[in-house]
């Protein structure tokens, strides 16, 4: 999963399931989660991120109703859709939120004139 | 590694949802204006039908320009959903109840929302805000004046308690 990785990628957050990367070239973030590779503006990230936040686990654990054996996701401006079981929305909203947790303290360090990495 | 949410944007993601909140909050205080409105002219009162077709506006007026603010900033503004509001009321005294509860919790949520821009030194936020500070001490007077001339006019001169609701202003407003 993590072979081939571009130079410019620099590795944010990483977990089992997948990797969270900031390219500083083209001022995307990469989502890889699984087999799957996703390029994402900052403010789609952000979007994306609140759109998995927002999954009503609870309805997913408890419901027998089949429509709730899965959530479709389709991240913006992108042509990926994601169909997550329960525990897989579980590893993405972990990995999501541990990368958000990261940029947080990038910019943090860099208000104070330090860096995440180089 | 660049920040690359701070380069879209000079508004954290904490103040954007409440932002959003608020638009929210204003576009659902114009619909339930309107709604007054509706109520005041089928039953007669034109002066107040009047005075809440303006609030309806002014509230608009209100969340647009949070929305404006957002875009400019680089944030994004969602234009909200508006869930169904109550069209019916039982007198004159429970519309303009209904306005002041109404201009009170936007106060607090406007108060909310400055505790979180001060918690992320957000203080261009801040001072966009301070003006909505200073409308809803103006909001709130009016609404509890109203609700005053209600009680001191003889519930028999409903021409004239029409007529002076809808001329009550903050004349002493501190602010200005």
């Amino acid at each position: 999963m993590t072979s081939n990785v571009p130079v410019t990628y620099q590795e944010v957050f990483r977990t089992d399931r997948g990797v969270v990367y900031q390219c500083d070239a083209s001022n995307r973030l990469i989502l890889e989660f699984w087999d799957t590779h996703t390029q994402l503006s900052a403010r789609d990230f952000a979007q994306f991120r609140r759109m998995v936040e927002t999954v009503d686990i609870r309805q997913m654990a408890l419901s027998t109703a089949a429509e709730h054996d899965v959530e479709i996701l389709t991240p913006p401006r992108s042509e990926r859709c994601y169909v997550l079981t329960l525990c897989e929305v579980v590893h993405l909203r972990e990995l999501l939120t541990g990368a958000k947790l990261m940029l947080e303290l990038n910019a943090m360090l860099r208000e104070c004139g330090c860096t995440l990495s180089e | 590694m660049k920040d690359l949410a701070r380069l879209r944007t000079s508004v954290k993601e904490s103040v954007e949802l409440a932002l959003n909140q608020q638009i929210q909050m204003e576009m659902i205080s114009s619909s339930k204006y309107l709604a007054m409105a509706g109520w005041c002219d089928r039953n007669g009162l034109d002066y107040s039908a009047g005075f809440f077709y303006k609030q309806s506006e002014e509230e608009r007026k209100h969340g647009m320009k949070l929305f404006h603010y957002l875009c400019d900033q680089g944030g994004t503004a969602y234009s909200p959903e508006i869930p169904a509001v109550s069209q019916e009321f039982d007198s004159l005294r429970s519309v303009f109840e209904g306005a002041l509860d109404q201009e009170i919790a936007v106060s607090d949520s406007i108060n909310r929302i400055i505790g979180i821009c001060r918690r992320e030194n957000d203080y261009a936020t801040e001072e966009l805000l301070k003006w909505y500070v200073r409308e809803q001490v103006e909001e709130e007077y009016i609404a509890r004046r109203c609700l005053e001339l209600i009680d001191q006019i003889p519930a028999d001169q409903v021409y004239y308690l029409d007529k002076k609701l809808a001329s009550v202003t903050y004349d002493g407003n501190p602010f200005e």
